[in-house]
């Protein structure tokens, strides 16, 4: 099976469009730009909201009220909203199908990045803040200049876990007549071709994976080496090197 | 500091480019050497792109192919939508689904049988076939067609009534609703599968038998095939209406036949001892090409043939 999983993935055929068939290049693509829109209509929401609530301490119902919403079924939703939007869009669009599923994965993408983004904030030590405080910081600056960085850390792990949970979920798409990775494991099923059912899966964790270690990256770079601790060696060698040379003279 | 802005920078660049290259992929194309198919966009299950009477049986029946195929769903709301709304122009339906009548689509005849036949007929065990039986279940597949049994769909379906009252109602319009005593003294348990056109064929057949005297007990919405042919093989249900062709199937998976006579007579040959089969009616519940009325008026389409010319 794993042999025939690899010669379906690897067969050229398979990756082109053909009038009956869509490629996988064209599905991985329209996978990510349903991922990539919901995440980021999720992260307008949730961030800016986050980062308020946990800064004034006020309205924390609000995070709870979102988890709540992790706890929709996200078929069923889809099914549902699917029935009541696509009727209003006439012709060659697949909006009416498009905004069902941006709805579900955006539900889906807003909890994890809300909460994270509030508990990063809500965490930071009020130590830190009365001394950005004491040195005459503004409101304004404690938030975007003390309190964001700090909480930096949370908050892309509210993102990284919304990332892989949208890019899992946005299979379902294929219920409704559209693109993505779950094409091929809705079809496969369907089609009684499990290998390439199970290609359609090993795609979607490849991408999942993918843009995780992206996230991670991103993460590695943008997070201030206070809070990380991660010096490279370069500069610690120079400092120890420096010092003993210090110590020596 | 300024490295940071470089990662994110080339990040951002990158995401645009995917965005805009996805933007640019939804473009079809034609192929098909200008026929009317290649021009129009087919919907249905994922399946009919493999099925042997899905798309490669139209290409080899009738040399149809389409300019695109989009997987939607097995005959349910979203298929139906999207012909509707023109997302697809063509759609893989079956002949009775009442949405059919409610949006005046056209169903494109098969002369060639591509789509095997699923003409609606009532399996019965051989000790309760008496001849009035028989004669009363005879003459109501007579007066059974597609069309009517859509219409009755819609009732059910769409307007929600009581299976049973459109049942009876049927029945009088068609002028079977006559008390007689051809089946009196016969005890019959009419069952059904777990549809709802299903059930109606059930209770039509029970009222009419109830009208001539005979005592029904009904067990309707058993199940699927496993779960009532084996009831219909130990008695337990004495009468159910069924598909030609998809019990052929379910008795003999490597059944060939698709005309509704060459099905009636493969299905005779595989059924079990104790059960026969009784006439046929014109009704059948079958895969359809279904296109808008639009659609066929736009192209002169009355038949899947019409589709392979220029």
């Amino acid at each position: 099976m794993i042999g025939q999983v690899f010669s379906w993935l690897t067969d050229s055929a398979h990756w082109t469009d053909t009038p009956i068939d869509t490629g996988i290049a064209t599905q991985l693509l329209a996978h990510i730009r349903f991922s990539l829109i919901a995440v980021g209509i999720a992260a307008a929401i949730a961030l800016p909201l986050g980062l308020l609530i946990g800064h004034t301490r006020r309205a924390t119902f609000l995070v709870a009220g979102a988890n709540a919403l992790r706890s929709l079924p996200s078929v069923g939703l889809l099914v549902l909203l699917t029935v009541l939007i696509a009727p209003h869009f006439y012709g060659r669009t697949d909006i009416g199908y498009v905004i069902p599923t941006e709805i579900v994965l955006v539900l889906l993408a807003v909890p994890p990045i809300l909460s994270n983004t509030y508990a990063g904030v809500d965490n930071v030590s009020p130590a830190v803040t009365d001394a950005a405080k004491g040195m005459g910081m503004t409101e304004r600056q404690i938030l975007f200049g003390v309190e964001l960085p700090c909480s930096l850390p949370l908050i892309f792990s509210g993102l990284r876990s919304a990332t892989l949970q949208v890019i899992a979920t946005a299979t379902i798409a294929s219920f409704v007549p559209l693109g993505g990775l779950g094409r091929f494991i809705y079809d496969g099923l369907q089609q009684q071709d499990y290998p390439q059912m199970i290609s359609g899966g090993v795609l979607v964790a490849a991408l999942a994976m993918a843009a995780d270690l992206l996230l991670a990256l991103i993460q590695r770079s943008v997070v201030s080496r206070g809070l990380s601790g991660r010096f490279s060696r370069a500069v610690v060698v120079t400092s120890t090197s420096e010092r003993t040379e210090v110590e020596a003279g | 500091m300024k490295h940071k802005f470089l990662i994110a920078g080339a990040t951002a660049a990158a995401l645009a480019l995917t965005l805009s290259a996805c933007g640019s992929s939804s473009s079809t194309s034609g192929s098909g050497g200008g026929t009317i198919a290649s021009k129009l966009i087919m919907g249905g299950p994922p399946e009919f792109k493999t099925r042997v009477d899905g798309l490669p049986g139209l290409a080899k029946n009738y040399g149809v192919s389409f300019g695109k195929y989009t997987v939607t769903d097995t005959g349910g709301p979203v298929t139906v939508n999207a012909l509707k709304n023109g997302q697809v122009d063509a759609a893989d339906l079956f002949t009775t689904d009442p949405s059919i009548a409610a949006n005046g689509f056209v169903i494109l005849t098969d002369p060639k049988a591509n789509f095997a036949a699923q003409n609606i007929l009532p399996i019965i065990n051989k000790a309760k076939a008496t001849a009035g039986v028989t004669s009363t279940l005879n003459a109501l597949s007579a007066k059974l067609d597609t069309a009517g049994l859509g219409a009755l769909m819609v009732k059910v379906v769409t307007d929600k009534q009581d299976t049973d009252a459109v049942a009876k109602g049927w029945l009088s319009d068609q002028g079977l609703a006559t008390t007689g005593t051809a089946a009196s003294g016969v005890k019959l348990t009419i069952g059904s599968a777990n549809f709802p056109e299903n059930a109606l064929l059930a209770q039509i057949y029970g009222e009419a038998l109830k009208d001539q005297g005979a005592t029904i007990k009904y067990k309707l919405n058993i199940g699927s095939r496993e779960k009532y042919v084996p009831a219909l093989k130990d008695g337990t249900v004495d009468l159910m209406p069924e598909y030609n062709g998809s019990i052929l199937q379910y008795l003999d998976p490597h059944a060939s036949a698709t005309a509704p006579d060459a099905v009636l007579a493969a299905l005779q040959k595989v059924l079990p001892s104790n059960l026969i089969v009784l006439n046929q009616s014109s009704a059948a519940d079958s895969d359809a090409i279904v296109v808008t009325k639009a659609t066929a008026a736009k192209y002169h389409l009355t038949s899947i043939a019409d589709l392979a010319k220029k």
